[in-house]
């Protein structure tokens, strides 16, 4: 009797098993479906998109269903109103000191040489392209903190694991934004309609961060996932 | 006295109510991030359409895999001023490059006209490959040197500054060679993607009229 009770214990775990493995699996599949979609309408036009994995932890730059980039983050944070994923479009790109391209104007003031004459900054002989100082916007111009305004309202701030926040002074002023101005706002948000979601994206290299702001130009769509 | 007792307990009032306000914030914050990120909350398939959406899955797969570009085909990272010669995921060869400077030149005088050196992003093709290559200087190359511009088309031909081949994507840009190879692996052009001789010479034979040409 006893085993008969249990067997029929095992059965039924085993069935309840197969059952939420079914579900899980088309739960699966409804969302590759979902995310096919969403992609297939935008790689059938020849413009760059973005994909945002949140549970894999990677932003992805792709055209036409190919990878071409691919930033792994090291870490992020969230607050607010977690409604932000599907197609996207970037609205705003807000940095505290944006590049500011070069303007020549031949006559008018002096100019930098132009680059074949371009003058190497360090002296002696074994002298390489990154010596070179040179009127130009280059990855190492962008800043390593900035932030990346949706039109779903998602804020995402972007920043490198060493971007100089301003010491101690800048440490604090993170700090009173993450954990009072944020959730307070969020709060009182909440109360009038007006969902925050405010997400802090970290990178190990700072060059990932600045070739996110390099490659992302406003009016990218991009889906979140 | 009984003021200062006072103005302590409007202080101590006014602190507490900011505490309990913000652990309202967190109150909420946390119920809303026990919803973070969201999973297993797609919209659920009945049984009976389960194979129509398997049947769009994989049509939509093939959708996207028919989006791909077909043979070899190249990719310019202008950041990096890095080119790719691929052929589907693989990478054939990589060559180091140097891109748009993204100077901005205004004219002097009246035409005040202005010129963005930046290498145009996205999806291009191949559209001629050219053997010895010369220049026909535009405008703003004289402009630039703080030259008149020249009438006849002759006084803007200049040889060998392309290298030995070019390879032109549209609206006179091109993929071409360089005298100034040192320079290679930074943002130092007019818009056309500079490549070192070997890695010219190997990337123009391999692609053909026609091929993708993504830069990003």
């Amino acid at each position: 009797m006893k085993r008969a009770a249990a067997f029929a214990v095992i059965v039924a775990a085993g069935l309840g098993c197969l059952a939420w493995g079914a579900g899980a699996d088309k739960a699966a599949l409804a969302k590759k479906q979902e995310g096919l979609n969403a992609e297939y309408g935008l790689a059938k036009d020849a413009n760059f998109y973005f994909v945002f994995d949140v549970l894999g932890r990677k932003i992805e730059l792709r055209v036409r269903g190919m990878v071409l980039r691919t930033w792994p983050l090291r870490s992020m944070r969230f607050w607010g109103q977690p409604d932000f994923s599907g197609t996207v479009e970037l609205a705003k790109k807000t940095a505290l000191k944006a590049p500011e391209r070069i303007v020549i104007k031949p006559g008018e003031s002096e100019v930098s040489a132009p680059a074949p004459a371009a003058k190497p900054t360090a002296t002696g002989a074994a002298t390489t392209a990154a010596d070179y100082d040179l009127e130009a916007l280059e990855l190492k111009d962008m800043p390593k903190r900035f932030q990346l305004g949706f039109d779903n309202g998602l804020n995402v701030t972007i920043k490198a694991k060493d971007a100089g926040s301003g010491g101690l002074g800048g440490m604090l002023r993170d700090a009173w934004r993450w954990y009072i101005d944020v959730p307070l706002r969020n709060l009182f948000g909440s109360r009038e309609g007006k969902g925050l979601a405010e997400l802090e994206i970290v990178f190990e290299d700072e060059k990932d961060a600045q070739s996110i702001y390099w490659h992302f130009f406003d009016g990218i769509k991009g889906i979140i996932i | 006295m009984t003021i200062k007792r006072l103005l302590i307990a409007g202080a101590a009032l006014a602190y507490l109510g900011f505490l309990a306000v913000l652990g309202a914030s967190y109150f909420i914050g946390f119920k809303q991030a026990s919803t973070w990120p969201r999973t297993g909350q797609e919209q659920a398939i009945a049984d009976k359409d389960l194979p129509k959406v398997e049947k769009n899955v994989l049509l939509l797969q093939r959708k996207m895999a028919g989006l791909l570009p077909r043979g070899l085909y190249i990719v310019i990272d202008t950041a990096e001023n890095r080119l790719y010669l691929k052929e589907g995921d693989k990478v054939v060869r990589t060559a180091v490059v140097s891109c748009g400077s993204g100077v901005v030149l205004e004219e002097p005088g009246g035409k005040k006209r202005s010129w963005v050196f930046d290498t145009p992003r996205g999806e291009f093709s191949v559209k001629s490959k050219i053997t010895n290559p010369y220049w026909v200087k535009p405008d703003w190359a004289f402009i630039e040197e703080g030259e008149a511009i020249p009438k006849g088309m002759e006084d803007r031909i200049e040889g060998g500054t392309l290298g030995d081949y070019a390879l032109g994507f549209g609206q006179g840009y091109f993929i071409h060679g360089t005298l100034y190879t040192r320079l290679l692996g930074r943002n130092v052009t007019h818009g056309c993607v500079r490549v070192g001789d070997e890695d010219l010479k190997y990337v123009f034979k391999a692609v053909s009229i026609g091929s993708k040409i993504y830069i990003y």
